[in-house]
């Protein structure tokens, strides 16, 4: 007997600048969608309803419009950039629906209606920061693309530099989907900074990481980099060698060693081939659609109001290990880790939190004092300089 | 002078700074059922000091965080900002144009009058402000022209610093002039102008 469906939009970029992004996580809705229909679990299922707004801003409201009056939606997965949820938030606000967002943002939001699935700054920039300050410098320099995650990350990584005492050497940024990136990595190159942070996002950053690595090679060098956005198939897109060794914090790699991603890989690779790669993006957008049903299974009822409360201290043990929706802020309870980009496109992870952490989606409860503390209780800054640096004084 | 009221809105001009379509469409309704003109512009072009300007409306978001317009928008009308991101990255940018009101995206009927009217009432209270330090700075930059009037009083006639001063106060009221334009004639007299005998 065919179970009730009910109706689930899904808004993704499968075309326009980052449609390879936009074209994963849909695979992995999708994917969700299925194993939703075909679960025994689920006295439910979605009907997938599909829309490309081929990353022009304004095409994601005139597609949760659509998604919301025609095929009559309470749910909405999608959106990846934060100028993209901005144009849906007023509309799902408007007609009380849910946004259930996948990515990683920036921060300083709260919507009732959108139930943010991605990490929050103090999941990804503040640990990858803080290991920064302990193991390899505190002064860093800093290339990024020339928007709102870059702003943003490089303000948060500033306060935390400046209060431990170390520098911020310089600030470059591109314009997005820029790639002559030649004068910043000479400028690296000359300069020898101790550590790289990149908020580069797409090609710019390939492009930097490549010639980066050609660079130092020539030159002898090594330099860390540091990352919170790079991602398995994007280690790909790099190459084998230049891909290797970035420092990258994120929720999710593909290299977590429990029961629930092991086989959550396994089933990606069988649907979509076994040199393909999950990103964090896609399995979050796996994890929202997994914790939409959930909700709507313990709500009983698909009633935006009723899901929101059932979501809400929802333990669901996702690919990623536990995550459950904070009810105060709507963000996710997630569990920070840090990895080294390794070859074969994947991560080492050397480092994760004991257990999921409370979102903070304003910072809130950054305490600063505490990094100045770490370091000045840490040995003398200059000798954690690696050794291939003097210090020119 | 009577101040110009900031409750009447019409007639004034304002400049639309934004790329959004449905925000343009609002603002632009909106204003006009207020009485007020509107000069659109995309956030990307540059921005002339055009003196009929009476209200900048920003679209805070679609402006280039490192950008060029920054210091031509200093210059001009008080801003209205429209915000959605409200991350401190971008609120600091928006700090440096010193908004004299805000709005929070999406835009609607309601808020846009209020906003307006706060920023008039604030552009006002600036230049009648900047007019008083204006003043003030004026008097503290004349401070060692009143003390050197002082000294040659104190010299010529044996006072008490005090007295002096008080000297100089009563002949400037008598004189219906200022403290610092009398002590300025003090000093280019060598003395104490003669004009007591035309109003004794």
């Amino acid at each position: 007997m065919a179970k009730p469906s009910i109706p689930l939009g899904l808004v993704f970029s499968r075309s326009g600048p980052y449609a390879m992004m936009g074209r994963e996580m849909e695979k992995s809705a999708l994917m969700a969608v299925d194993e939703v229909n075909q679960s025994n679990e689920f006295d439910f299922g979605f009907t997938p309803h599909l829309r490309d707004p081929a990353g022009i801003v304004p095409a994601y409201h005139a597609a949760c419009d659509d998604l919301i009056r025609q095929e009559q939606v309470e749910h909405i997965v999608g959106c990846y950039t934060s100028a993209s949820r901005k144009q849906v938030i007023p509309i799902v606000e408007r007609t009380d629906r849910l946004l259930w967002h996948p990515a990683r943002y920036e921060g300083f939001e709260s919507s009732d209606n959108v139930i943010y699935v991605g990490a929050a700054p103090n999941h990804t920039v503040v640990p990858l920061v803080r290991h920064m300050l302990e193991h390899i410098s505190s002064d860093v320099f800093c290339a990024g693309s020339n928007y709102i995650w870059t702003w943003e990350t490089n303000r948060v990584l500033r306060e935390i530099v400046t209060s431990a005492g170390g520098r911020i050497l310089a600030e470059r940024l591109l314009e997005l989907g820029e790639t002559a990136v030649d004068h910043i990595v000479t400028e690296i190159i000359d300069r020898k900074p101790p550590a790289v942070f990149n908020t580069l996002v797409g090609e710019s950053s390939y492009a930097f990481m490549r010639a980066l690595h050609d660079a130092s090679k020539r030159a002898g060098l090594t330099i860390p980099t540091l990352s919170c956005s790079l991602c398995e198939p994007e280690l790909k897109m790099i190459g084998a060698e230049a891909a290797v060794g970035c420092i990258t914090s994120s929720a999710y790699f593909e290299s977590i060693e429990i029961a629930e991603n092991r086989a959550f890989v396994a089933r990606w690779k069988a649907r979509h081939g076994s040199d393909s790669h999950v990103s964090v993006d896609s399995q979050s957008t796996y994890v929202c659609v997994m914790l939409l049903a959930r909700a709507i299974r313990r709500a009983g009822s698909r009633d935006v109001a009723a899901v929101r409360r059932a979501a809400a201290n929802h333990r669901y043990g996702s690919p990623q290990g536990p995550i459950w929706v904070d009810a105060d802020n709507n963000h996710c309870f997630l569990t920070p880790r840090l990895a080294r980009s390794v070859q074969g496109s994947q991560f080492k992870i050397f480092w994760e939190a004991d257990a999921p952490e409370r979102p903070d989606p304003y910072l809130s409860s950054l305490d600063l004092a505490s990094f100045a503390a770490k370091l000045s209780h840490g040995a003398d800054p200059a000798a954690k300089r690696p050794a291939y640096l003097r210090v020119v004084k | 002078m009577t101040r110009p009221s900031p409750f009447s809105v019409r007639g004034r001009h304002a400049l639309v700074i934004t790329r959004d379509e449905r925000e343009i469409a609002n603002v632009r309704r909106q204003l006009n059922r207020l009485g007020m003109s509107v000069t659109e512009t995309d956030p990307e072009q540059p921005i002339t000091p055009q003196i009929s300007v009476d209200v900048i409306v920003l679209d805070a978001d679609t402006m280039p965080i490192k950008c060029d317009t920054a210091p031509a928008l200093k210059a001009n009308a008080p801003v209205i900002a429209l915000i959605g991101t409200e991350t401190p990255s971008r609120l600091k940018w928006l700090l440096d144009l010193q908004p004299a009101s805000f709005l929070i995206k999406p835009v609607r009927s309601a808020g846009l009058y209020t906003a307006l009217v706060v920023a008039f009432d604030c552009a006002q209270r600036r230049i009648e402000e900047a007019a008083h330090v204006e003043k003030l700075e004026e008097r503290i930059r004349s401070r060692r022209i009143v003390f050197g009037a002082v000294l040659q009083l104190m010299r010529n006639h044996a006072l008490s610093e005090d007295d002096a001063f008080t000297l100089i106060r009563q002949t400037a009221m008598r004189h219906r002039t200022t403290i610092e334009q009398l002590s300025a004639d003090i000093i280019a007299l060598g003395g104490m102008p003669n004009r007591g005998s035309r109003t004794a």
